[in-house]
């Protein structure tokens, strides 16, 4: 990239730290610090709808399963790393601890008890992720359509149920008593208020990694063909892009990122239930899609941030689901562009320095 | 002069605001208002709203007002940890009441143990309480007893073969892992053991199963509607043997839904279903009829035994605050852990160090439907 551009790349990474940072100095300085447990929670949902952005806004796919790709990736965290493995002298005990795939901790009554590590439990999530994404996309990305949509609806479901049904994932009550992640010495993914503070840090990082990572995907030449394929399939086809292969890498890596930041979550919370994966979940993450402008993932980090903050804070009391479905209705009755007008407006430079773009996706250097 | 009147002025409006300064006692509550457990949140939400206003009429408690700070968690985990949080850290809240399901009570005990927050939980399952958290207590009976009275009046009956169906919510789940437990000891053989979905809109797939098994009584043990479903499905199947139910069928709309096929069902259950049995000089019979009278008259619905359980936990922490006289959270909650003989709706509250729940076998009563209305079983 060249200089100019760079610049004004960048230009929102550090808007958006000076953010994070000064939200964190405010709060301790307000002596609120307890803010930061809701934002923390609202960093990692954040995380999976800028994957979702990346598949619905820029691949032109609707995935109705992040809810269950969550999920996935918590339950696999919290099964794993809950369920001792009881003095067992089998062998594949053995070489899985000789491989440091396994962690031992004091037991809450006393004793030791022996789990899968939480490290090997996150990247266990990760591959079953990956896994059931490749198994639903094979055939439902080689349609043209929705069907990616109805096939991910109908996942999501089928996950949600099995979980309801199964006695290892705690069918209905969920799973408690999660360990924390340890990072290095200082730092563990736990819900303690003693590491909020850097687990803030940590949960916000992360986010941000995750926008770049999407970001710097979008300007390369997979983000080039998904816009392709975006704006016409057949005429992407016949310009050589192979349409199947990279919506499938798209949908994959999507849900890769939601079962991460499930699994972080599960850390953060210490446990979690089966409502992680039902259909309002899933809805719920696609509306914020939505209202973030379906192609802008500031505007997707923004507003989802804002809203899930009010959410896991309680405003919305009773009427929470309510707001979120409303939203999605007046998004998409009346403001198809989302809140991104709003984002846009805020964009001043480029309004000032720059002829204005009809759409903010049309300009491939600023997703 | 007028310096004086001034002076005077701002000496009583001191006084004034001073007084409607006392800082409130402030009490948490996180219930699952909306979502698929809303029959369980909706009635305990409008009855702690009922109590603190109750309580604030009368002069609140030990001369501070009641402030109830109330969060919908929808039943989700993840809203309740965050919730709970929130009351502990940012409201400082004397006691959590709720949350209503015990996935969540279960997931914030840790949480609430740690921060030394008192929590009284009204959902169902045992391992709330056991083992023992110093500060988690909790005001539903203990599923085991609910077991218990079923197979009692089983054995009375004369009966040894049953057959049990149990939703897939985490009520059923506890409650067929209660009965599969102390089935033995009761002499009872389980030959029929169905799970199944808890939307589920009809049932003779699962009954024609159970029908062929030659049982002599069902269990089901489920919540809203599959219990009204069962019973109208076994009466168009002609499977005439006893229905037994679980506490979760304390609510006279299950027997509505169900119409002329609820008759005789069977279930244990608080006494607050059927306060007008009572003989004047029971122990409960004046707060469950205070209780049934208030909500009502109130909310223009019929009280559930749900609702009994946010009675019972605001007014053991009122209680305790009484008892303690002082709203330090230790001192009320040795006063919590050492109260006996404490009426409430779902019994008579008996705690101690190694009992959190406090009720007895005897908190429960076998009621049956007779003409469409609840009625105490006589055998």
């Amino acid at each position: 990239m060249t200089g100019p551009s760079c610049r004004q790349a960048l230009t929102p990474f550090f808007l958006a730290a000076l953010l994070i940072t000064g939200a964190q100095l405010a709060a301790t300085a307000a002596h609120r610090e307890f803010y930061l447990t809701q934002l923390i929670l609202c960093a990692y949902y954040a995380c999976v709808v800028l994957g979702l952005t990346f598949l619905v806004g820029y691949a032109g796919q609707i995935s109705l399963a992040h809810g269950a790709f969550f999920a996935i990736g918590g339950y696999a965290t919290a099964v794993l790393t809950t369920t001792p493995l009881r003095n067992s002298t089998e062998p594949w005990v053995a070489w899985l601890e000789r491989a440091h795939w396994l962690a031992r901790r004091p037991g809450l009554y006393g004793g030791e008890i022996l789990t899968v590590s939480p490290w090997a439990a996150f990247l266990a999530g990760l591959l079953v992720a990956c896994l059931a994404a490749v198994l639903i996309g094979l055939p439902a990305l080689r349609l043209r359509g929705h069907y990616l949509a109805m096939a991910t609806l109908g996942f999501g479901l089928i996950v949600y149920r099995l979980l309801l049904g199964s006695a290892f994932a705690g069918a209905a009550d969920g799973i408690t008593g999660v360990p924390p992640l340890r990072l290095g010495g200082w730092l563990e993914i736990s819900g303690r208020a003693s590491v909020r503070v850097r687990n803030y840090y940590f949960a916000w990082g992360f986010a941000l990694l995750t926008l770049a990572l999407l970001r710097n995907l979008l300007v390369s030449r997979i983000g080039l063909a998904l816009r392709a394929i975006h704006d016409n399939e057949s005429a992407a086809q016949a310009m050589g892009v192979p349409i199947g292969r990279v919506k499938l890498q798209a949908f994959v890596l999507s849900a890769a990122i939601a079962a991460a930041a499930g699994s972080l979550l599960t850390h953060t919370n210490g446990g979690l239930g089966p409502s992680e994966a039902s259909a309002m979940k899933s809805v719920r993450y696609v509306a914020l899609v939505a209202a973030g402008g379906m192609a802008s993932l500031w505007g997707a980090l923004a507003v989802s941030s804002i809203l899930n903050f009010f959410s896991l804070r309680g405003w919305f009391g009773t009427l929470d689901h309510a707001v979120f479905g409303a939203l999605l209705i007046a998004i998409v009755a009346f403001a198809p562009g989302g809140f991104g007008f709003i984002w846009r407006g805020v964009g001043l430079q480029r309004r000032l320095f720059r002829p204005r773009k009809k759409r903010l996706d049309d300009d491939p250097r600023n997703p | 002069m007028k310096r004086v009147l001034l002076a005077l002025v701002a000496c009583v409006l001191w006084g004034a605001t001073g007084k409607a300064a006392e800082p409130p006692i402030k009490i948490g509550a996180i219930f699952a208002v909306t979502g698929p457990a809303s029959f369980l949140g909706a009635p305990e939400a409008k009855t702690a709203q009922m109590l603190t206003d109750q309580l604030n009429a009368g002069g609140g408690l030990l001369g501070c007002p009641v402030q109830l700070i109330l969060k919908d968690s929808s039943g989700s985990p993840e809203k309740a940890v965050s919730f709970a949080k929130q009351l502990i850290e940012e409201e400082r809240v004397l006691a959590i009441i709720g949350p209503s399901t015990s996935g969540e009570t279960l997931l914030i005990k840790p949480i609430c143990e740690e921060a030394g927050m008192l929590l009284l939980s009204c959902a169902a399952a045992e391992s709330i309480v056991n083992p023992v958290a110093r500060f988690v207590f909790k005001t539903p009976q203990k599923d085991s007893q609910a077991a218990i009275w079923i197979f009692k009046t089983m054995r009375d009956k004369g009966i040894t073969r049953i057959g049990v169906l149990s939703d897939n919510s985490g009520f059923g789940k506890a409650g067929k892992e209660q009965l599969e437990t102390l089935a033995p000891e009761h002499a009872i053989e389980i030959v029929a053991n169905e799970i199944y979905d808890k939307d589920a809109t009809d049932l003779t797939d699962i009954l024609t199963k159970v029908k062929g098994q030659n049982v002599q009584a069902i269990v089901n043990w489920s919540i809203v509607p599959a219990q009204s479903i069962v019973a109208k499905n076994m009466r168009q199947l002609g499977f005439n043997v006893p229905l037994f139910q679980s506490h979760g069928f304390g609510n006279i709309r299950y027997v509505q839904q169900a119409g002329r096929a609820a008759e005789g069902i069977l279930f244990p259950a608080g006494r607050l279903l059927v306060v007008h049995e009572l003989p004047d000089d029971h122990p409960q019979k004046n707060v469950l009829m205070a209780y049934k009278k208030d909500y009502e008259s109130r909310y223009g619905e019929e009280v559930s035994t749900f609702g009994g359980h946010a009675y019972d936990a605001m007014m053991l922490v009122a209680e305790a605050v009484r008892r303690a006289q002082s709203t330090d959270r230790d001192k009320v909650r040795d006063a919590l852990e050492n109260l006996t003989g404490c009426v409430g709706t779902a019994g008579i509250f008996n705690f101690s160090a190694t009992d959190h729940n406090g009720l007895g076998l005897d908190a429960f009563e076998m009621i049956t439907v007779q003409d469409g209305q609840f009625r105490l079983y006589r055998p």
